[in-house]
């Protein structure tokens, strides 16, 4: 899922600093999955911005509401007039959400209240880490099923970089070194030879760099 | 003990999340005593454990000068972690305080064993002590 964080109060108090009339607005899928922009979280950043905007003596209304999803149209279609009640939408979704109002919800002031930060799993209560880089050219059948680009500090394609100690990163003793893992696995399944394929240099244009990616079903379309 | 009910001091409202089973049980007892504070505000949980972050934060929104939490002992939590939950949700609500430049310590977790009365009665006057130090949070 999309793990994402909230931004910084006083970041957010900055950037609602002229509103007076303000939409908290959450959303129903990864982020409330990673307590980060769910019905929960709406209702602790909207009753901080009050207590905060009353302490500054500047009081301001805000309504919360929380949305299935911020990424399908159907979801957004009443904010088009109903945003514009709002002095601003402040949109609890990952930044996918953001830009999706922005694009289909004209007149509607929206900001962001969380960074969007990667693609992870839920690692116990309160823990996620990154297992995936969205890279566009997945390599994990020849990895034991992980992954190199996301999981390695230098995204390297062929083997460890020499630098690890005990099967840690040299970037930090808490991180695993996941070719020291990718290397264990394949040889426990006596699929060593897999490390002898030398994978190319990674054509990175499918990760974003040939720019913005759109994925196309015809079969699926109106 | 009767000073706590004559002099709570006009510090304003403090508000107390108290275990169903264990503090909650220790303000009755006060209570039957006459001996809660006009300002304190208690609100009775089935277990602090479900306390939210957004209750504390609304109590403080509705007026409250001070707000604190009062759950089983290590150990002692009928659901066996609940009072570690809720002292966990205190500590986030802390450095959200901190975040809007309200000072943290108007926010505290308290641990009672069930029935004793003291405990609380500290937690009041601790609490109270705070509000002096550190003004009033809202005007009047």
């Amino acid at each position: 899922m999309i793990i994402a964080e909230q931004k910084p109060l006083d970041e957010i108090m900055e950037m609602i600093s002229g509103v007076e009339k303000l939409l908290v607005l959450g959303c129903r899928g990864c982020v409330a999955v990673c307590s980060a922009g769910g019905d929960k979280e709406v209702g602790v950043l909207a009753s901080a911005l009050r207590l905060g905007r009353k302490k500054a003596g500047k009081p301001i209304e805000i309504d919360e509401e929380t949305y299935v999803r911020q990424c399908d149209p159907e979801y957004l279609e009443p904010l088009k007039e109903d945003g514009k009640k709002y002095d601003a939408v402040l949109s609890m979704a990952c930044g996918v959400g953001v830009n999706f109002i922005a694009d289909r919800c004209p007149g509607v002031n929206v900001l962001p209240a969380l960074n969007t930060t990667f693609y992870g799993a839920n690692l116990s209560s309160g823990e996620w880490a990154e297992m995936c880089a969205g890279c566009g050219a997945c390599i994990l059948h020849l990895t034991g099923g992980l992954c190199p680009v996301a999981r390695c500090a230098k995204s390297l394609s062929n083997g460890p970089c020499g630098g690890s100690v005990g099967g840690r990163c040299e970037i930090n003793k808490d991180v695993p070194c996941i070719w020291h893992q990718i290397c264990d696995k394949l040889t426990s399944r006596k699929q060593d030879q897999l490390l002898r394929e030398i994978v190319p240099i990674r054509d990175w244009r499918p990760s974003g760099h040939g720019g913005p990616r759109r994925r196309i079903r015809e079969d699926l379309l109106p | 003990m009767n000073r706590l009910k004559n002099n709570s001091y006009q510090v304003g409202k403090i508000v107390a999340f108290c275990c169903n089973y264990t503090a909650s049980v220790s303000t009755d007892t006060l209570r039957d005593a006459d001996l809660i504070p006009e300002n304190l505000d208690v609100r009775k949980l089935p277990c602090t454990g479900c306390i939210e972050v957004s209750a504390l934060l609304d109590a403080f929104e509705q007026g409250a000068e001070a707000v604190f939490v009062a759950g089983c002992r290590s150990g002692e939590c009928h659901n066996l972690s609940g009072s570690r939950r809720a002292e966990k949700r205190v500590v986030y609500t802390k450095r959200l305080l901190e975040e809007l430049n309200i000072d943290p310590d108007r926010v505290e977790m308290f641990f009672v064993h069930r029935g004793e009365t003291q405990p609380i009665v500290d937690a009041v006057r601790q609490m109270t002590r705070r509000i002096l130090k550190l003004g009033q949070l809202h005007s009047t």
